[in-house]
């Protein structure tokens, strides 16, 4: 072990996880291609609905394809495209035998720290340049965007702290690709009924702040346990 | 056979008894309120769902703090891991008991077998974590050791996810379900009570022979499998 801060560890593992993967642009590409496609699927299925109206139960005629409706498959969306690409980090590091390299070298802290930032990253890319397409190809608004940018953040951040823990424990299993979905996604599912529920403030006149200001804090609650959990009980995973 | 599982014979009869005989029909429900009966069983079910979460999860962090202390008796870690895998089991079993009860209640007093109330929404999700739980423990099939360590991290991570299920999602969206059956005890009757509590005993002491019965069963198959490795390796 050298002497470096925690801070100091995760920080040159962050950057060599960068280096990495601008030179081979395995989980971005993998991510991106992936949410390109779901993107593709979602409005060629959807297309159908493009301005059929519905009459909800006052009266009032709606749009069969709302916002809020987009939204939520956006998500979706996201969700599986993290769960294409954030399994890589952990499995090309036991795929290669650098696994025990990081584990002579750094504190299993500094890499869950690490890779958390790294993945983080790679999502809040994919993210940034899957929902302009998104919002082109439906026609989705942003609504009040304050909230809608705050959801996007604060929604993006919480699933990359999902799925990197998930991905640290699927890679110490056997045939990690299937795992990996299968044992992240339920919980994925608890993080996108409350991304569902923010999103749904974008699309409401709100008056009071506290209508906005509620469902965000039930996400960043989330992805604040997720990372806290995940890095006192991180050893456990990272360590034989 | 102690004299506890007996009680709990005549205990879970009484209360299959009383469910149709001694509780009236409830104001309220449909089928002039005999629907309402079945709460006697989903209640308990549900409430166990949740519970079954908490022990295992107990068990999990029991495990994973002996895994940190300084002395690492096997007997003591294997204990734990089984305990907190097989409250996920039993918790599993009583997830679909709930969702089915309630369906069937659903069905008869909303109307439809599937609202998608967020008790509903929670409980098919919570059935999903326990069995997310269950897979992640097929994956390691040599190494216990390592697939006790990482289902009991995975197992007290997905408590976020569960707290979240249990108390947050049900109470910031709109439920159709009463909220006050258990926390306020003046809006249920008499005779209700009468079923309701021993329905809960009797559900108690069911799950805890449940937990003991599967508990030594899997520390008998797991005790074979090494006793045939060994076997296999003498004759090598």
């Amino acid at each position: 072990m050298n002497n470096q801060s925690w801070v100091q560890q995760s920080l040159a593992l962050f950057r060599k996880d960068l280096l990495a993967e601008t030179r081979t642009r395995v989980a971005f590409g993998a991510m991106g291609v992936f949410s390109f496609s779901a993107l593709l699927l979602i409005s060629l299925a959807m297309v159908g609905l493009k301005g059929v109206m519905l009459q909800n139960s006052t009266g009032q005629s709606v749009p069969a394809w709302n916002n809020s409706g987009k939204m939520s498959l956006l998500w979706v969306l996201l969700c599986f495209a993290a769960f294409a690409g954030l399994s890589h980090s952990f499995v090309y590091e036991e795929e290669t035998g650098t696994a025990s390299t990081l584990k002579l070298h750094m504190m299993p802290q500094a890499v869950y720290a690490g890779k958390l930032l790294f993945n983080t990253t790679v999502l809040l890319a994919v993210s940034l340049v899957i929902t302009p397409l998104y919002m082109v190809m439906t026609g989705m608004e942003a609504g009040t965007i304050p909230m809608f940018f705050t959801v996007m953040l604060s929604g993006t951040v919480s699933l990359s702290a999902v799925a990197t823990v998930v991905a640290a424990l699927a890679a110490r299993a056997r045939s990690t690709g299937a795992l990996f979905g299968a044992v992240g996604l339920p919980m994925l599912t608890v993080l996108l009924v409350l991304i569902m529920n923010a999103a749904r403030q974008c699309y409401i006149r709100s008056e009071s702040a506290v209508q906005y200001v509620r469902p965000v804090i039930g996400i960043v609650g989330f992805g604040v346990l997720i990372v806290t959990l995940s890095a006192l009980l991180f050893h456990f995973i990272w360590e034989d | 056979m102690s004299f506890w599982k007996i009680f709990l014979a005549v205990l879970m009869a009484y209360v299959i008894y009383g469910a149709f005989n001694i509780a009236h029909g409830a104001i309220g429900f449909a089928e002039k309120g005999v629907a309402a009966r079945i709460i006697f069983f989903h209640v308990p079910c549900a409430v166990y769902s949740s519970v079954a979460y908490l022990v295992a999860t107990w068990y999990a962090v029991k495990h994973l703090w002996l895994l940190g202390g300084p002395n690492k008796s096997v007997e003591a870690l294997e204990d734990s891991d089984f305990k907190s895998a097989t409250a996920m089991e039993l918790g599993f079993l009583f997830c679909i008991l709930a969702t089915i009860t309630g369906s069937i209640f659903a069905g008869v007093q909303w109307g439809s077998f599937w609202n998608w109330d967020p008790r509903e929404t929670s409980i098919v999700i919570m059935l999903l974590l326990y069995a997310s739980y269950m897979l992640l423990r097929t994956a390691f099939t040599s190494d216990t050791a390592k697939r006790a360590r990482l289902s009991a991290v995975y197992a007290v991570i997905a408590v976020i996810p569960s707290i979240y299920l249990i108390w947050v999602v049900p109470r910031v969206l709109h439920t159709m379900h009463p909220t006050t059956t258990l926390s306020n005890p003046a809006d249920t009757s008499l005779s209700y009570k009468l079923v309701l509590y021993p329905s809960f005993l009797a559900f108690t002491l069911l799950f805890i022979w449940l937990m003991q019965l599967r508990v030594s069963s899997s520390k008998l198959l797991e005790a074979r499998k090494k006793r045939r490795l060994r076997e296999m390796e003498a004759q090598r």
